[in-house]
């Protein structure tokens, strides 16, 4: 099937007006000897038949009634509503918002989520998003070293593995360096030469650190270096202390949380912020409320186009132009549909859950939490037996937690488990089912 | 369109719903006792606005916006074609959207990334391709990479990148994050890359490559582009295709047969993804077989034991995003090259080329036409020869008044006063026409009411904006 409208009698009709006899006509210029006859693939299926084999390949993908895996991509409720104000065609459907008064609509919502994510953060200025979290903290990094104009940059290890090497790629381009430390490294580590210190929090490992303490010791070392933290989870937000409250430069974070979903990692939201001194530097796009040349009435247009790579090409912060709009509207939708109330009792039940968990896994012998820090909704255990637990936890139809091997190697035992307010009283029993049976279990250890 | 809205935040009216929170059924401990007070917060400046209050918002903004299911949106460059809705069914089905990227049973979205790498390579003529990118540009970015990575290995030092100055923006941009300088190369009076430049050029033996679009920004096919593709590669470099303009080229000629070796392909501009007012888009990137080992990891390779993803790759840049590409825009451009098929995508191009001439022959009756041939997907008009000082920004302006979306307006910027058209071929003729015919009242205005084109848009929620004072004064938040 195709999707053009034309019969062969209006195709003739307009090949007349442009005066030639025919469609290859229009392709002269193209050198004879590279024009294809007609590509190498299947013939093209009707809307029943797409759907039977895209089916049939989704068969192949499990789909588990509950999880506790998350790892930079977590198993929120989405209310319905979300999908329904994004599924309107007249925000999907378009593109970036150039015309500005032919795209209003947009661009109030564009506005109002970088309002919220303000709201939310306390940080000064977020612009209108990144790609996803990962690139967010390699722009974060570049722009330091562009602020600073010095080419170091710290990482701590407790940010996320796959975040750090997007990190090392985008420095390694460049000819930015880094360093990876444990935080009790970070005062030894620290000299004139850091462009930044980049640290999540709470960390890939789930343990909460206080961030007031970090930024005392890197602004009593380093006044001049930028201090920028990521997050993978920033539901949190409900209740920890948020970024603006505690002198970070650039917060970064990724937004799957808010109302979008796993969909294999992407698209997912890349949610920048910054202090407002920074301003010119930030990457990406930005929306400014404004009023009429000739009127009264405000409105909201693309601005500070200056930085941006269309106007100055390679004098530009960022090359960043198409972001992930759509999805930084599902956040725009689902931050308020919770409100401040839901915001606080997501956050609530993400600890209480997640604590309720960990209190009863301390009963079981075997198990040994290994965070000594409070912890969000992720933590870390130690299991007698890793793969009777993963085979356990599929059986009860659980995805199961992320083993820490993946990562690192040496971590052989260990998971992470993330419990989220969908994990319902009757999924936290499964998984405790199968944690017994892998403490009970010994064989299966292949 | 729709009278103004109040922004959300002026909504508030108190409703303390928790509608989308389940009743929490455990037991609870004293929320101090698990997190230090000195680590929580205190207030949280979003307000509570029920259900109803909030669709009927979003509603009111949808109808303040302009998309392709509205009508004709012709902005050039930008490929604005029909995106079916079988692609959002399937994006939407648990079996794609509700898998975690670190789950172990994946086949079946391993098999739709290999599977539609398969087919990109055959519409391109290249090897093996990455589906991570997030866009164009960030395909850009790893295509650059990819050439620095190239060079690297050799322990060549090139560090340079040829772009003309009628690329995409992004381009020199890119190149930059990579770590390039530029050598903008001016192109000729037919919109084409110079020979004897860019020999010049390349003669000096620092330039790693050059990007290039073709068909280019101006609509129009780079006849000598084999001979372009030759003297970078006689001079040791490689050659970049941006794939931002690809959609008339569909079924007809593919990138690696004009003899380039690097391409990233726009999945939300030719593959009818949505563009989702500014993403998420895909952009992944196709090399030939030299390049594979450059690829950006993870990859997807096939074992005894089927598919499976691998990390391990010795001249691999490395990784450019979390997990796996923009998934969820993969599936969906994917359904689309399946429900097409050979014939379908070869269709795409012949149809796009034949409503873009069809446009250009009509609106050149009118508009000054800089490149007076026969273009491919896009045309370049100007506001030259227009009276009363009637600009291109007025012209596309009163364009929104008609009823439709306006052209890519001040681009390329090798053309003053720039209006650059792109219909594509999910158009239909009578659509094409009422937008002549628009075009054609708009001209007659500019001749005898210019006034009014100087004050438009008149019938959209807001008139002209006042960009200078927005970034003099910017207010990015309420």
């Amino acid at each position: 099937m195709d999707f053009v409208s034309h019969d062969d009698d209006t195709i003739a009709e307009m090949l007349k007006v442009i005066g030639v006899d025919k469609i290859e006509d229009l392709f002269d210029d193209i050198p004879k000897d590279i024009l294809i006859n007609g590509l190498n693939l299947p013939e093209g299926l009707s809307e029943p038949d797409v759907l039977m084999k895209l089916k049939k390949l989704g068969k192949k993908n499990a789909v588990y009634s509950n999880s506790f895996l998350g790892a930079g991509c977590y198993f929120h409720y989405i209310p319905t509503l979300v999908d329904f104000v994004v599924s309107r065609s007249e925000f999907y459907t378009s593109y970036t918002p150039y015309q500005a008064e032919a795209s209003q609509g947009y661009l109030q919502a564009i506005f109002e989520y970088q309002s919220v994510i303000s709201r939310l953060t306390k940080m000064d200025v977020a612009n209108a998003s990144m790609y996803d979290g990962s690139t967010a903290l390699a722009e974060a990094a570049i722009m330091a070293s562009a602020i600073t104009r010095k080419n170091q940059i710290i990482l701590i290890e407790g940010i996320h593995p796959e975040y750090i090497e997007v990190v090392k790629t985008y420095c390694w381009g460049q000819d930015i360096k880094h360093k990876i430390i444990s935080l009790e490294k970070l005062d030894d580590e620290l000299n004139q030469e850091i462009a930044a210190v980049l640290f999540q929090n709470p960390s890939f490992f789930g343990d909460i650190e206080d961030t007031s303490k970090i930024v005392n010791l890197i602004r009593k070392k380093n006044p001049n270096c930028l201090i920028v933290q990521v997050m993978t989870d920033p539901t949190c937000l409900g209740i920890l202390k948020p970024p603006g409250e505690t002198d970070i430069d650039i917060f970064v974070a990724e937004g799957q949380s808010f109302g979008i979903n796993p969909s294999f990692g992407g698209p997912g939201l890349g949610i920048f912020t910054a202090k407002e001194k920074f301003l010119r530097k930030i990457p990406g796009r930005l929306v400014g409320k404004t009023k009429e040349i000739n009127g009264t009435l405000n409105g909201f247009l693309l601005t500070l186009q200056a930085r941006e790579q269309h106007i100055r090409r390679e004098k530009a912060s960022s090359n960043i132009c198409t972001n992930q709009a759509l999805c930084s509207l599902s956040a725009l939708i689902y931050l308020v549909s919770l409100g401040k109330t839901g915001l606080r009792e997501i956050a609530t039940q993400n600890v209480q859950k997640s604590q309720f968990v960990k209190n009863k896994l301390k009963k079981i012998p075997g198990y040994e939490i290994l965070n000594t820090k409070p912890t969000y909704n992720e933590f870390m255990v130690k299991c007698p037996n890793v793969s009777t637990l993963i085979r356990e936890c599929k059986k009860q139809d659980l995805l199961p937690p992320l083993q820490l091997s993946k990562y690192y190697p040496h971590m052989k035992n260990v998971v992470l488990i993330c419990v989220t307010e969908s994990n319902t009283k009757e999924s936290i029993e499964k998984l405790f089912n199968a944690l017994e049976l892998a403490n009970n279990n010994t064989e299966g250890t292949a | 369109m729709d009278e103004k809205e109040l922004l959300i935040f002026q909504k508030g009216n108190n409703s303390t719903h928790t509608n989308f929170i389940p009743k929490l059924d455990i037991e609870i401990e004293k929320l101090e006792n698990i997190i230090p007070r000195n680590l929580l917060r205190d207030d949280i400046p979003i307000p509570d606005v029920s259900e109803v209050e909030i669709v009927r918002h979003y509603i009111k903004l949808s109808r303040m916006n302009y998309g392709v299911d509205s009508g004709i949106y012709p902005l050039g460059s930008c490929t604005m074609k029909y995106n079916p809705k079988i692609n959002e069914y399937v994006a939407r089905l648990a079996e794609f959207s509700q898998i975690h990227p670190l789950q172990e049973e994946n086949e079946g979205t391993l098999q739709l990334i290999n599977a539609i790498s398969v087919l990109l390579a055959e519409i391109t003529g290249m090897d093996g391709f990455t589906l991570q990118p997030a866009a164009g540009a960030h395909g850009e970015l790893v295509g650059l990479l990819i050439i620095k990575k190239y060079f690297e290995m050799k322990g060549v030092k090139k560090n340079k990148i040829i772009v003309p100055d009628s690329a995409h923006g992004t381009n020199p941009a890119s190149a930059k994050m990579a770590g390039f300088s530029i050598i903008e190369l001016q192109s000729n009076q037919n919109g084409e890359v110079p020979l004897d430049h860019l020999e010049f050029a390349m003669q000096q033996g620092d330039v790693a490559g050059i990007m290039l679009t073709n068909p280019n920004t101006l609509g129009v096919f780079d006849r000598e582009i084999l001979k372009i593709t030759k003297i970078v590669h006689k001079h040791g470099g490689l050659c970049y295709y941006d794939g931002a303009n690809l959609n008339p080229m569909l079924g007809i000629c593919r990138p690696r047969d004009m003899g380039f070796d690097i391409v990233h392909l726009n999945l939300h501009k030719t593959f009818s993804t949505p563009h989702g007012g500014g993403g998420p888009g895909s952009g992944p990137v196709g090399v030939i077989k030299e390049l594979i080992p450059f690829l950006p990891t993870p990859c997807i390779i096939t074992t005894d034991e089927g598919l499976v993803c691998t990390q391990d790759r010795d001249h691999s840049i490395g990784r450019i995003k979390a997990f796996w590409g923009n998934f969820g825009i993969i599936v969906r451009a994917y359904v689309y090259i399946l429900s097409l098929g050979a014939e379908g995508l070869k269709r795409v191009g012949q149809i796009a080329v034949l409503n873009a001439n069809y446009l250009r022959i009509q609106l050149q009756k009118k508009y000054y036409l800089p490149y007076d041939r026969i273009c491919k997907h896009e045309f370049v008009l100007t506001d030259k020869n227009l009276p009363n000082e009637v600009t291109t920004e007025d012209i596309a302006k009163r364009i929104l008044d008609y009823g439709y979306y306006a052209p890519t307006i001040y681009f390329p910027l090798i053309v003053n006063g720039a209006m650059m058209v792109e219909p594509t071929e999910t158009e239909s003729k009578k659509s094409l026409d009422n937008f002549i015919e628009a075009m054609y009242k708009i001209y007659d205005e500019a001749f005898n009411e210019p006034d009014r084109l100087k004050s438009a848009p008149l019938n959209t929620p807001v008139g002209r904006l006042d960009a200078v004072n927005a970034a003099r004064n910017p207010i990015l938040k309420e």
